[in-house]
């Protein structure tokens, strides 16, 4: 009870965070707080075409187009939309969402350009 | 085949909206139609040079060079339809009495033409590479063809409804569908930037997709029309609101800035000068 006992507790719960901090980012991976996703275009279709996302968080998702031709990477659940010029790539951030589906497709390849990002 | 018609009826309709509204207003204006032809060409000519440098606009601002260029546009294009909308309500106040026919020219060139910079590139963009090179030209040409057409019917229809009306009227119409519409379109930018991570995104603070969505052919006339967006931001509807506030401010300057009759021009509105 003496105030030495409580500044070593408060130390230990400093040093905790701390640690907990530095494993989140580590996780989160070196670039930023903010976690990374990529998927590919290949022949008009995602790869992934589906992939999960934690949820209340915004996350940065790279496309990167293989194709020759432009995609429209467009989603109305996601409320994005970006064009991706053939042989380069896009960063769309997304997020923060609620746990749930959410379609996306290309807008140029309606059909066959599909996929879905899952939030939980 | 259907694709393309979609495709291209989505792009065209966000334009065709602001281009008959605007022609409307033009001729409730006391405008001839002659400034129509050189903002078309403009509108053409930079919706081909934003096609063309996409991939260098894109990888600009750290790859966010489509979403400001995007933004920019459709922040521009609310600012022109504000001004607008005091050169409207000046009209509708004193009928024929303080016109600022060049003013207006610019301005209604400026909007049309940066309307179909934004809808054209894209389209231009589809029908050159799924057209002319995937070969494929028949189908995505016809559909073009058939999505252009149903937004030109379209527009010819809110034409027409609006010049039924009296010249007064018309621009009234006009200029509560412009507020509508700018605030749609600010909406619109803050979610380009929020894409862009250089305005804050937060959990949609509705849903209405099940009610109305965004895909049907209501959604998309709606997101058109009032930008309709059915699980927004709150950046989103601050821009939303910001913008419709400023055009209602913009109607109010219009309508004082000019006596009812007799007096000439009024002093105050020089506002509409600032365009861009």
């Amino acid at each position: 009870m003496t105030i030495s006992t409580h500044i070593s507790s408060s130390i230990r719960l400093g040093a905790r965070l701390l640690t907990g901090v530095v494993l989140y980012c580590m996780t989160m991976g070196a670039q930023a707080q903010t976690p990374v996703f990529e998927i590919e275009i290949r022949e008009h279709l995602f790869y992934p075409s589906e992939f999960k996302i934690p949820a209340g968080q915004k996350v940065k998702l790279i496309i990167y187009n293989r194709d020759a031709t432009p995609e429209e990477f467009e989603s109305y659940e996601l409320n994005r939309e970006k064009v991706i010029v053939g042989n380069t790539q896009g960063i769309v951030f997304i997020g923060p969402l609620k746990p749930g589906e959410y379609p996306f497709f290309g807008e140029f390849n309606p059909k066959t350009a599909q996929g879905k990002v899952i939030v939980e | 085949m259907t694709s393309a018609v979609i495709i291209v009826l989505r792009e065209v309709l966000e334009a065709v909206l602001i281009i008959c509204m605007l022609l409307a207003s033009s001729s409730a204006l006391g405008l001839r139609f002659r400034w129509l032809p050189p903002a078309l060409l403009a509108g053409l000519v930079g919706a081909l040079a934003y096609a063309l440098s996409l991939e260098q606009i894109s990888m600009a601002f750290e790859g966010f060079g489509q979403e400001i260029v995007n933004a920019v546009l459709l922040l521009m294009i609310t600012v022109l339809l504000l001004a607008h909308n005091i050169l409207a309500m000046r009209e509708f106040k004193a009928p024929e009495v303080s016109r600022l026919p060049m003013l207006s020219l610019a301005i209604l060139s400026a909007t049309i033409a940066m309307a179909i910079v934004r809808e054209g590139s894209e389209i231009y963009l589809y029908v050159y590479s799924y057209g002319v090179v995937a070969g494929d030209m028949a189908s995505v040409l016809s559909g073009a063809a058939i999505g252009t057409g149903i937004g030109f019917s379209l527009g010819t229809f809110i034409y027409y409804s609006l010049r039924t009306l009296s010249a007064r009227h018309c621009l009234l119409f006009s200029s509560i569908m412009a507020l509508i519409v700018g605030a749609g379109m600010s909406s619109q930018a803050a979610l380009f930037l929020a894409q862009s991570d250089l305005l804050p995104s937060s959990e949609p603070l509705w849903d209405t997709s099940a009610w109305i969505a965004e895909s049907s052919l209501t959604g998309e006339l709606l997101q058109a029309v009032i930008g309709y967006e059915s699980s927004p931001i709150a950046t989103q509807l601050g821009m939303f609101v910001g913008a419709l506030l400023l055009s209602l401010a913009a109607i109010g300057i219009g309508y004082f800035s000019v006596r009812a009759s007799s007096e000439g021009p009024g002093a105050a509105g020089t506002t509409g000068g600032r365009g861009e």
